[in-house]
């Protein structure tokens, strides 16, 4: 499959207004709705959302295991929806590994290049040469039901990179491994990615897996992509209350913009840079704001959390529950705060964001 | 100290022989009773007019199957019950690799329907069990005689000119036996492949494997306990199969179930009757001994 571009600076993967529709048209059940995005060359993307949001029909698409019902998918300039999946540089990591199990790893791994009628020696070679690149070098003649958890994983990687796709598609390939692995294989894939220079394509309902990992995120809800951008866009600046929820914790308040700053439902105020006028929500991280006694925000303890690092105290502020401040345990003790005190919150003003929605 | 253990254990030994007991009943009673009284009948001399002569021992009935006496009472090499066996191997085969080829797309298109059709298709294949086989034959039998509706039918369509001729041949013996064990053979393909994960599938062609490859190297090879438990059960009754051969062969396509119906019927040679039965059950074992060997459980995927 040639490519006819230069693959430095053209999208690696390019959709235009692709929409995927369950059931009969019109009526059914939209699972992708015109969703566009490029996906650049060596990059490792990812896309984030809660489950039935459609990342993983979004990713299906690509790998061409569904048709869409409207829209184009194009990789390195040349248009794929067409194609069957067997014929798209693209190989995918399940979320279930799906290794054969009735083939030896080395099998598995070959699998692909057989389907590509590699002769015998190069075969041996570059599984070998995988079975070392995921650091599993002497379970080749193993089948896939005797390995762990975590050596599946690895093998489903190198069984998909073994055919060297243009693109990675990994379905929610970490979240059957415990804690511990799932650290490991974050660092791992990341590794890999730099490692062969292929671009990855990585679905996840894990927010802080897509911050670790990614070059950049696209968050997506209910079909629609809502933000595209680097970890620390999507977590600094998100263009909306759902994006801010989903990423992160967050505070919302309900207020209404003024002339210097935004006025809280109980009369507080906080002052903040910005044209908005009238109704809006006030986004606010717990770990940006800090107790003080010369904070601008008023509230009242509901309850304090010690969760090892930090402690987080659950304050009522203008009258709403569940304002979280998330205070480092520096000095290794309660800072002394019960619940029922009045306390004074500090809020930068950069700490503010301000939602219309 | 480990006499307490011990105890222990032959209590749990004496409690699981008394739960298998009934089983253990049925099958002597059943199964291992009745292969006795043959195995006896077999080595009896025959009485004149059928029945055996019991405490007349002799192994006359095996020495028959592939001697015959001639007149001057020496013993002369005959073929005729071993071309019958051969037969019998041969149209089985036939029928259980037809069975296969009908078998196979038909079982993986049910496991392709949805949850509801397929369930419906599951149950059109069972309906021919509503009906008794006897009665089936007999409408085969009017379905590929001469001027039947298969020849009709195909000289409509200006196919044939002539009438084929279908109806007392080895041909309508495979057709029926093909038709009485297609069931037999889909049902345990289909079991495999509903319980396989089509997602393997998607890995296949995922890795640029086509519809083709995917077959030979997933679908087939995972569906293989499946294809094996439905060769045996086609195979194994087709084999000792009377009453299709009997009706759609005319008599004149003997296979073994009918050659040892007539022994008990009016060649009045029990003994040889039972002796073909014991040959016919010792290749089935022998068979079943090769089966289990191969596909040892636990080995489900059925890969050398």
């Amino acid at each position: 499959m040639g490519t006819s571009s230069s693959e430095g600076t053209c999208s690696a993967i390019s959709i235009e207004q692709l929409s995927m529709e369950f059931g009969d048209p019109g009526q059914g059940v939209k699972a992708l709705d015109t969703v566009s995005l490029e996906i650049q060359s060596n990059e490792f993307f990812t896309l984030l959302g809660p489950s039935g949001c459609g990342k993983t029909t979004l990713l299906r698409l690509i790998a061409g295991f569904e048709q869409p019902s409207a829209g184009t998918i194009r990789l390195y300039g040349e248009p794929m929806q067409d194609l069957p999946p067997f014929r798209r540089p693209v190989n995918t990591v399940f979320q279930s590994y799906a290794l054969f199990p009735h083939m030896t790893v080395a099998q598995n791994i070959a699998f692909g290049l057989e389907m590509r009628g590699l002769s015998k020696s190069e075969i041996g070679e570059t599984v070998t040469r995988m079975l070392e690149l995921v650091k599993l070098p002497d379970v080749g003649g193993r089948r896939a039901d005797q390995l762990s958890g975590g050596q599946q994983q690895r093998i489903a990687l190198a069984r998909a990179l073994a055919n060297r796709p243009k693109v990675l598609l990994l379905d929610e390939s970490l979240s059957a491994l415990d804690q511990k692995l799932r650290k490991d294989m974050q660092i791992e894939l990341k590794r890999l990615q730099s490692d062969t220079g292929i671009t990855f394509i990585f679905v996840t309902h894990d927010q802080e897996e897509a911050l670790t990992m990614s070059d950049r995120i696209a968050v997506m809800s209910k079909g629609r992509v809502l933000q595209v951008g680097t970890p620390t866009e999507i977590y600094e600046a998100p263009v909306n209350r759902t994006v801010a929820d989903f990423i992160g914790e967050t505070n919302f308040l309900a207020a209404e913009a003024v002339a210097d700053g935004v006025l809280l439902s109980d009369g507080q105020r906080l002052s903040v840079a910005g044209d908005r006028r009238g109704a809006v929500t006030v986004a606010i991280r717990p770990e940006r704001v800090s107790l003080a006694a010369d904070g601008q925000l008023l509230g009242k303890v509901e309850n304090v959390v010690y969760v090892g690092t930090d402690t987080v105290y659950h304050l009522n502020v203008a009258g709403e529950g569940g304002f979280r401040v998330r205070q480092q345990n520096r000095d290794g003790a309660l800072s002394g705060y019960r619940v029922g005190d009045s306390v004074r919150v500090h809020v930068p003003s950069a700490a503010i964001k301000v939602l219309v929605e | 100290m480990t006499t307490p253990r011990l105890i222990a254990e032959r209590r749990q030994l004496g409690r699981r022989l008394l739960l298998s007991a009934p089983a253990m009943l049925t099958l002597l009673v059943f199964m291992l009773l009745p292969l006795g009284i043959m195995f006896v009948v077999s080595i009896l001399q025959s009485g004149d007019y059928g029945g055996v002569k019991w405490g007349e021992y002799s192994f006359e009935a095996y020495r028959n199957f592939f001697y015959e006496r001639d007149l001057d009472d020496t013993l002369v090499f005959n073929t005729d019950y071993l071309e019958i066996f051969q037969r019998s191997f041969w149209l089985s085969i036939l029928t259980t690799a037809g069975c296969l080829l009908i078998g196979f797309p038909t079982a993986l298109y049910l496991a392709l329907q949805t949850e509801r059709k397929r369930n419906l298709l599951l149950f059109l294949v069972t309906v021919p069990f509503w009906t008794n086989l006897l009665v089936r034959a007999y409408a085969w039998m009017l379905l590929l005689r001469n001027g039947g509706l298969v020849d009709e039918g195909l000289q409509g369509l200006g196919i044939t000119d002539t009438g084929l001729g279908l109806l007392y041949t080895n041909n309508a013996v495979i057709i029926g036996l093909l038709y009485t064990y297609l069931p037999f053979m889909v049902l345990p393909i289909y079991t495999s492949l509903e319980k396989m994960d089509w997602r393997l599938v998607e890995a296949a062609f995922d890795l640029g494997a086509n519809r083709f490859h995917a077959l030979k190297r997933i679908i087939v090879p995972l569906a293989m306990p499946g294809i094996v438990a439905g060769s045996i059960l086609v195979f194994i009754p087709s084999l000792g199969n009377y009453i299709i051969p009997e009706l759609l062969g005319g008599g004149k396509t003997l296979m073994i179930g009918n050659l040892i119906q007539l022994q008990f019927g009016s060649s009045h040679n029990w003994p040889l009757g039972a002796a073909l039965s014991f040959a016919l059950l010792s290749f089935v074992l022998l068979a079943m001994l090769v089966y289990s060997v191969r596909f040892k459980p636990g080995n489900a995927g059925g890969h050398p």
